[in-house]
């Protein structure tokens, strides 16, 4: 984990320099009357000092065959995945939770997964009504109805 | 009712891998709104415990563990299982949980009420020294890099600054982001760090799984299984129990001392890892008892054990309950409900599981490629529903890359939920222990609670250091001879 803690380790000390310039604009206080900044910037004083910790043990530590932090094979799934997601998550108010939901699962299921497109919209369809049963009508969720609204479903 | 949904979820959380029982209850959190907060909170815990059970018959049978609980049920259920011994591994997985559950809950009412009076007496010190010494035990207890789980400890601390500040009300970290002024919710960070990361890593490499075809018959263990293992259950139930009584304890961290134990004790250690029998019924035990002593911190001093009990805790709240030693008076029906449902629930999950393991395995069957896409939809609805807001969902994505990256840079994800948990409060009794004693750092070590709670932090943070420096140590001599 050598070349993985160097860059963790250089990671959090930034986020812990970061961390602590905040809580001291925010303001420390003192002692008899603690500011809103007291806790976290100590928290990150004692974050940095570890992080370096972290840093310097990469030296010191035995050194087996390092492989790659990420696998390169399916890193573009991944990446497509997440993108769907906040897309998702993003659009899901305007869309409504009916015609994402298709949207995303014939996304993973065709283009991700590259299942037959009968099965893909056959087990969307399946799965988007099924879910709307369960948790809007059954758990009662307020599922968002977006562009389907006017349906009053 | 309730109590059978509970546990009926939770064994199906439990069988389903990629789905913990924190996710789950926070994807049935708000359909809960709407019933009595007793039905409700029945519900929840069900699922915890439940999820104790239903995890075990992933790692028999399939190798691999449904929930963080079962890992090390893996190592020698699955071997029981290959040399065709699936049954007793079930049965007696499916029995030293009942044992456990059972003997937990028997604690949970005995030791309950009178730690209730107790916690009465605790001030903001107290409680700040308690919390101190729960992140440090877990980050302790953590089976990666004690410096590391204190730097995610501290991530989580400053996570729960997020919002407004509770004492003098200004906002802090929020940049103008609207959804930050509330802070950060755990549910969306909890599904985020161990839902949708899980799912990440999975995609990255896909899982392998052989479920065993042939039929599982003999679910009960001969009376030689038993005679091997009423040892290994007893020691495995009292352990969990007081893991999990202690903030920071809890299932995962006793299941992987119960194993360790009983392969300290065992006449034949050598069998670990190649099919016995106390390898299963010691840390199936211990998980469970954890899981029912979790309720004791919670329900007695309002401290979540862990991030599922958080959850649990988060649902108190929901409707309008405080955890804490003032529960049993004010909600005596809570408290004893709770309590009177375990006993049930414990005993429907005996009656339950057994049967159902043919329909676990069904469930089992189901390939990733459709199980992934229902899981994710599960945290979306889930983190959408807690305030219907979507922003949840985006906290929950972004806290899905956090957790990935943390996997891949082998940081823990527990530390940094229990701080964000125990974050307000921590800060909140700091500061008023400051205010009470003008400033004064004394006033925790002038308590003699809170002082015994500091002398437990301060070995905490010793013991490693010590055997850091010896293992250096024997190094250095081993090397000298060269």
């Amino acid at each position: 984990m050598g070349r993985a803690d160097r860059i963790s380790g250089i990671f959090w000390l930034l986020f812990s320099a970061f961390i602590s310039i905040e809580s001291y604009r925010l303001g420390l206080g003192n002692l008899h009357q603690p500011g809103p900044g007291f806790i976290f910037f100590w928290t990150a004083i004692a974050m940095g000092t570890l992080s370096i910790a972290v840093f310097i043990r990469t030296w010191f530590g035995k050194r087996t065959g390092e492989g790659p932090i990420f696998g390169k094979e399916n890193i573009l799934k991944i990446i497509l995945v997440l993108l769907s997601l906040f897309l998702y998550a993003f659009f899901m108010e305007a869309l409504g939770f009916i015609p994402i939901t298709l949207l995303l699962f014939i996304f993973l299921l065709g283009m991700i997964e590259k299942r037959r497109w009968v099965f893909t919209i056959f087990v969307s369809v399946a799965v988007t009504g099924i879910s709307y049963l369960v948790f809007e009508i059954w758990l009662k969720s307020q599922l968002p109805k977006g562009i389907l609204g006017f349906l009053r479903i | 009712m309730y109590c059978f949904f509970g546990v009926l979820i939770g064994t199906l959380v439990g069988v389903l891998p990629g789905l913990g029982p924190a996710s789950a209850m926070a994807i049935l959190l708000p359909a809960t709104f709407k019933v009595e907060p007793v039905s409700s909170f029945i519900m929840l815990a069900g699922i915890y415990y439940g999820a104790m059970y239903g995890g075990s018959t992933t790692s028999i049978l399939v190798n691999i563990p449904g929930e963080a609980a079962s890992v090390v049920t893996c190592l020698d259920g699955h071997q029981m299982a290959l040399k065709g011994r699936a049954g007793p591994a079930l049965g007696m997985a499916a029995f030293s949980s009942f044992i456990a559950g059972t003997f937990a809950v028997i604690g949970l009412t005995l030791v309950g009420p009178p730690l209730a009076g107790m916690a009465l007496k605790f001030g903001p010190p107290e409680y700040f020294s308690m919390m101190v010494v729960g992140i440090l035990l877990l980050t302790y207890l953590s089976s990666g890099s004690m410096i590391k789980a204190l730097i995610m400890a501290g991530f989580g601390l400053i996570l729960s600054g997020v919002g407004m500040d509770t004492i003098g009300g200004e906002f802090r970290f929020t940049y103008g982001i609207r959804r930050l002024l509330d802070g950060i919710g755990i549910v969306p960070t909890v599904m985020g760090l161990f839902g949708i990361s899980e799912v990440l890593m999975n995609l990255e490499t896909e899982i392998r799984r052989d479920i065993l075809t042939n039929r599982v018959k003999n679910l009960l263990p001969t009376l030689k299984d038993w005679a091997d293992s009423i040892g290994s259950v007893i020691r495995g139930t009292i352990l969990g129990f007081f893991l999990g009584i202690i903030p920071g304890g809890g299932a995962v961290i006793a299941s992987f001392a119960s194993y360790a134990i009983e392969k300290k004790v065992a006449k034949h250690p050598e069998e670990f890892g190649k099919g016995a029998i106390q390898g299963v019924a010691g840390p199936e035990a211990a998980n469970n008892a954890a899981a029912g002593g979790a309720f004791i911190p919670l329900l007695t001093l309002g401290i979540p054990a862990n991030p599922v009990v958080a959850v649990l805790l988060g649902a108190l709240i929901i409707h309008g309950l405080q955890p804490g030693p003032m529960l049993l008076s004010k909600a005596p029906d809570v408290f004893w409900g709770t309590i009177v449902s375990m006993y049930i629930g414990n005993g429907m999950l005996l009656v339950l599981n057994l049967p159902l393991i043919p329909l676990w395995v069904q469930v089992l069957k189901v390939p990733y490629y459709l199980l992934y896409p229902l899981i994710i939809l599960f945290c979306l609805v889930g983190s959408y529903s807690i305030e219907n807001n979507s922003g949840d969902v985006v906290i929950m994505l972004v806290f899905g890359i956090v957790g990935y990256l943390m996997k891949k840079f082998r940081y823990e994800g527990a530390p940094l939920v229990l701080a964000l948990v125990l974050g307000k409060m921590f800060e909140t009794t700091l500061r008023q222990s400051l205010i009470l004693s003008r400033g004064d750092f004394s006033i925790f070590v002038s308590r003699p609670i809170s002082l015994a709670f500091l002398i437990v932090a301060v070995l905490l943070l010793i013991t490693p250091i010590i055997t850091q420096r010896k293992k250096l140590s024997t190094l250095e001599e081993q090397q000298e001879p060269n």
